[in-house]
């Protein structure tokens, strides 16, 4: 299994360029939309809270972004969607990590059968479309569980993790520092800790900011083709599928949870390049 | 010359065996996911044929029993792995027709789509690539730049639907929804290329920079050679060589965009095929449309080994291709 | 200095002009003289038990008996038909001078090779006819029964008993092409979204106005409306309330619809250890505001489902009071029923929590919408709704292992020609997927049998009102809305009407506006 936007992180050879102000604006980006999403579902409405007799209500000082066709809240639906995404997203991608990292270091630690049946493993794997695998995880889950979404993303994401690690950690453990340690016998705990991790931490971190912004989009996505999630959830692909008939009448339906979206995975690709560069 | 042909020999095994490998997890997988789909899958095939309206017990018990839905599941899953040894792809549970007929047909979508969209992607993003590397750093380079982040940034069904909003209801130029016409493929295919051209253009921007700095380019412009022949015979072959390993990855974009542009455009493809196949438990549709999408990366990825091959015998590390 | 920009800028412009030049060439050639039909079902096959009412609606195929606009029984391929006093055998004698599209004549004989496979398929109505015997004599179709079944005229209107040519099956039975003896025959199929059509020369009426038909299967509702709004299609069926006001506000293009003989309405399970309470049924049907669901999702007030038939089925449609919409008074009901406020706002008896799944199936578009509506209008109760928006085929299997709480579903009362057929089966004692689950009345089981023995007028007219009556009162099936079937009709075209029932959409009386 391979997501696109993993597969294709050495498109980065312009990263170079970007500045330390691009980093902090993306950072100060992500610190409101994640207060958003942590403050916003406390002290907002119910997002399910429906008010038929006020559908497609404009923007009013009470509800800034308006109401929805089924009156409403969107400035509360947007802060649960924005949740929902940021937390979903973050839990994918720690799983895929841990779990191709730890791949990863195993076929490179043990090399031999484990190394060949992993590869193996990961070449098939590769060749699937993570949308693919996700729709199929998806379908499994009746009554709109997150476990199924969660599964399929962290399942899809985590090839991208071993590969990259197990390349890495072949030419870290054949150094001559891995070399010494090992003739001095410290221990594999010592030579993950002070040598693979150091190593591979600019790498997953890039590798993580990219995942974050699969996650969300995967997400989104699953929304539009309307898999996994159901009715009265708050999710931000759903939101611009559903708000996309009443994109004349009503603008304001579209406009924020497309905004959250577009600034969501823009920060994340800019912390990705400067994480680059550093 | 036979290190070449040993290369070849390589690239063809791996992939060939990259190539069973998933058909083998593939098939597999989608079995077993269907299996534990809820509900029961003779309602599933039975709402499928006979429209909702007429499904009931007696419909349902009359498919299970026709499809043989009670036989075990290793049984049934033993069957098809012998079946698609012998590249027999059995019929359609629901249209009761053959399935390498109609994901023959829904193959042809896709591909029509495809190239198109490809086309699309390689002259819009190696075009703007082309011409942002003249001037590093300079507003065509700029633009490219914030080109390729805010495409990256956009799912492919949001901009399909901004690209149906100006084009087909403000514009009314294109048709939004159909297929068949060439009229009707302009959207999605464009949904598409214009995904793809974010990343080609950063590719070929950074691949031509790279070439025209390096020392036999410089070389060559010192021998007093024309610089239209320098472009020609060193930066696009060059180029090229860093290029096309891209369109390895970019087949995997492509895929996935073909699922959900499909469905959105109404589009008779393997993704809208794969689609329909999940909700309708179609599980010989299903694993025939998943198997064939796997494939055709597979596919796209050998082409793209042996064409860096040709353009470049020099023995390489691995590559980026998927 | 610059020999690549030339280059490039040529052949971007070559492939946009390229591009846009198959656009505006194919635009121009479709246009012509074809009607483009547009609607949200797929085609998966050509067999008339499976996806047949596409090609009676396109009125390549016909059935025996067919309905007028009213929904009475009017003569298709059978001019009259008869039965022995017992109602036992019947007798449909065939139109003169019908002809297949192969040019083949409409043979008492090939009438019956048709009808015998459909009745062996157990989707269709057919096969629940108590058949001994179909037979050919030299001018009509004969019928011997088991028993006596008043509504087979009714049934012979429904889309799979179409007649089809022999030449249309293959060794094996299956059907491989659509010939009929509609004014239309089947020019080109592309299964699942295109079919297109053209007057057949075997014709035996005359000649329709338009000359070729091309339609397009398009499922997502919001694409539908873009194809009506910028002049891709002449009729599209089946708009969603955005796309309904976006048409009513462009030119070219206008809205028809007609009320259909379908309700939308809750199935549940009675006795579930909730839902089996007739106070808590009560008490949800009470919580629903149908006028502002109605207003809100269908943009139709007068939607609202007060009775379980549409005004339209008038027969079925006695004097009385409306299902009242009373917040306290669902309340009051469902704390006689031993349900109190627990904590976070859900009402519980004895610990457990008020809390049901909703099914329901995204086939129409109304559905999911007035679920999610459902569930708000009775959280404000406290009822916990779980909704599962899923396929439509989870209800009938929810309903056999006995696992259905509710389901949101929107059920055709006149499949066939006579809603007799459709309300016996809804509320036949043994239940069934589309109607009624675990619940019956004796009252409501003679009223039936009475109706399907034939009962004379003023006293049918009560049997009606008692079946009617007992439901309203003990809501095995809570009505939600009423269901407007709907097109966008270019003014291209003249002479459109809806036909309620669905039964073809009469591309024979429509004509070019000049």
């Amino acid at each position: 299994m391979t997501s696109p936007l993993l597969a294709t992180a050495a498109d980065t050879a312009t990263g170079g360029r970007r500045r330390p102000l691009a980093r902090r604006t993306a950072i100060a980006g992500l610190g409101v939309l994640v207060a958003f999403a942590l403050v916003g579902p406390l002290v907002l409405a119910d997002p399910a809270a429906q008010d038929l007799d006020r559908y497609l209500q404009g923007p009013t000082l009470l509800e800034p972004l308006g109401r929805d066709e089924y009156g409403r809240s969107v400035v509360a639906r947007v802060a649960h969607a924005t949740r929902l995404s940021l937390l979903l997203a973050s839990a994918c991608v720690a799983t895929a990590l841990l779990l191709g990292t730890a791949a990863g270091i195993a076929s490179a630690w043990f090399g031999g059968w484990v190394d060949a049946v992993l590869r193996a493993v990961s070449e098939a794997f590769v060749a699937l479309p993570a949308l693919l695998v996700v729709l199929l995880v998806s379908a499994l889950a009746s009554g709109g569980s997150l476990w199924a979404l969660y599964l399929g993303l962290a399942l899809a994401q985590w090839v991208e993790y071993f590969r990259v690690v197990r390349a890495r950690s072949a030419l870290v453990m054949g150094s001559a520092a891995v070399e010494a340690s090992r003739l001095l016998e410290l221990g594999p705990g010592h030579i993950v800790r002070r040598h693979l991790l150091p190593d591979l931490r600019p790498v997953l971190v890039t590798l993580a900011s990219l995942g974050m912004v699969t996650s969300i989009l995967a997400m989104s996505t699953l929304g539009f083709v309307k898999v996994g999630l159901q009715p009265p959830r708050a999710e931000l692909g759903l939101m611009i599928t559903e708000a996309f008939p009443f994109y004349d009448v009503a603008p304001w339906l579209s406009i924020a949870p497309i905004a959250v979206l577009f600034v969501l995975t823009i920060c994340f690709l800019t912390l990705r390049d400067s994480e680059e560069t550093a | 010359m036979t290190s070449r042909r040993l290369r070849l020999a390589g690239v063809l095994a791996r992939r060939g065996a990259q190539g069973v490998g998933v058909a083998v997890v593939v098939s597999v997988l989608c079995f077993l996911l269907v299996l534990r789909l809820p509900g029961d899958a003779a309602y599933r095939i039975a709402a499928g044929r006979y429209g909702y309206d007429l499904v009931d017990q007696e419909a349902a018990a009359a498919v299970r029993a026709e499809l043989g839905l009670d036989r075990s599941a290793w049984h049934r899953l033993g069957d098809w792995l012998i079946d698609l040894a012998q590249l027999d792809f059995g019929t359609s549970l629901v249209t009761s027709r053959p399935v390498a007929e109609e994901v023959g047909y829904y193959l042809l979508g896709t591909l029509q789509l495809a190239a198109v969209a490809l086309a699309f992607a390689v002259v819009i993003g190696a075009g703007a690539g082309v011409l942002a590397a003249r001037r590093p750093s300079g507003p065509v380079d700029r633009l490219t730049t914030a080109w390729v982040a805010s495409v990256r940034a956009v799912p492919p069904f949001l901009l399909g639907l901004l690209l149906v909003v100006v084009f087909s209801a403000q514009l009314e130029l294109l048709p939004a929804v159909g297929h068949g016409t060439p009229a009707s493929l302009v959207l999605p295919a464009a949904t598409l290329g214009l995904g793809l051209s974010g990343l080609f253009a950063r590719v070929t921007r950074d691949a031509v920079v790279e070439v025209r700095s390096s020392e036999y380019v410089q070389f060559a412009r010192t021998k007093g050679l024309a610089e239209r022949w320098v472009l020609l015979r060193h930066v696009v072959r060059n180029a090229a060589v860093l290029v096309v390993p891209y369109l390895g990855v970019q087949a995997v974009v492509l895929i996935e965009g073909v699922v959900v542009v499909e469905s959105l455009f109404s589009w008779q493809g393997l993704g809208h095929a794969l689609v329909h196949a999940v909700f309708w438990r179609d599980v010989p549709v299903l694993q025939a449309t998943a198997l064939v999408l796997a494939l055709l990366i597979v596919a796209v990825n050998t082409a793209v080994d042996l064409v860096v091959l040709w353009l470049d015998p020099r023995p390489r590390g691995s590559g980026v291709s998927a | 200095m610059n020999p690549t920009r030339p280059a490039v800028a040529a052949v971007a412009a070559v492939t946009l002009l390229a591009l846009a030049g198959c656009g505006a060439g194919a635009d121009r050639s479709s246009s012509a003289d074809v009607l483009r039909v547009a609607g949200p079902f797929e085609v998966h096959s050509l067999d008339p038990t499976a996806d047949g009412e596409i090609f009676t609606r396109l009125q390549v195929t016909e059935t025996l008996v067919t309905s007028d606009i009213e929904g009475e029984l009017v003569p298709g391929l059978a001019t009259e038909w008869s039965a022995s006093p017992d109602n036992t055998e019947w007798r449909f004698e065939l139109v003169e001078g019908a002809t297949f599209h192969d040019g083949s004549p409409l043979t008492p004989e090939a009438a019956v090779e048709a009808l015998e496979k459909v009745a062996t398929v157990e989707a269709s109505p057919l096969a629940e006819v108590p058949i001994e015997d179909i037979a050919a004599d030299e001018s009509a179709v004969l019928f011997d029964l088991a028993t006596a079944d008043l509504t087979l005229p009714a049934v012979l209107t429904h889309y799979s008993t179409a007649i089809l040519a022999p030449s249309s099956y293959d060794d094996a039975g299956q059907v491989t092409e659509v010939v009929g003896t509609g004014p239309y025959e089947v020019t080109d199929v592309e299964l699942p979204a295109s079919i297109e059509t053209a007057v057949s020369p075997e014709w035996r009426g005359e000649e329709p106005a338009i000359e070729k038909v091309a339609f397009q299967a398009v499922g997502r509702a919001e694409s539908r409306a873009l194809l009506a709004v910028s002049d891709q299609a002449d009729v599209v069926f089946s708009l969603e309330p955005a796309g309904r006001s976006r048409v009513e506000g462009a030119d070219g293009v206008r809205m028809e619809s007609s009320l259909q003989p379908r309700t939308i309405l809750l199935k549940l399970n009675a006795e579930h250890p909730i839902l089996g309470d007739v106070r808590v049924r009560r008490a949800l049907s009470m919580a629903l505001d149908r006028e502002s669901m109605a207003g809100a999702v269908l943009r139709e007030e007068e939607l609202a489902a007060t009775h379980l038939f549409p005004p339209s089925l008038e027969a079925w449609h006695p004097d009385l009071a409306p299902l009242p919409e009373d917040e306290q008074g669902a309340l009051d009901l469902l704390a006689e029923a031993g349900w109190e406020p627990g904590s976070d706002g859900v009402l519980e008896r004895d610990g457990e929590p008020l809390e049901l799944t909703l099914l329901t199936y995204p086939d129409r578009p109304e559905l999911p919408a007035l679920a999610t509506a459902i569930q708000g209008a009775l959280a404000e109760i406290g009822v916990r709704i779980e909704v599962d928006v899923t396929n439509s085929s989870e209800i009938p299997a929810g309903q056999a292992d006995g696992s259905l709480e509710l389901a949101l579903i929107a059920k055709h009362f006149a499949l066939v020609s006579d809603p007799l057929v459709d309300v016996a089966t809804v509320f036949a004692p043994e239940g069934d997927d589309w109607g009624v689950m675990n619940w019956a009345d004796p009252a409501v089981e003679r009223a039936i049998e009475a109706l399907l023995a034939g009962a004379p007028e003023p006293e049918a007219a009560e049997h009606r009102e008692t079946i009617v009556r007992v439901a309203h009162e003990d809501l095995p099936l809570i009505p939600v809305a009423w269901y407007r079937m709907n097109a966008a009709v270019s003014d291209r075209v003249d002479g459109f009407v809806m036909d309620p029932l669905e039964t073809t959409w009469r591309i024979t009386d429509l004509s070019w506006a000049s």
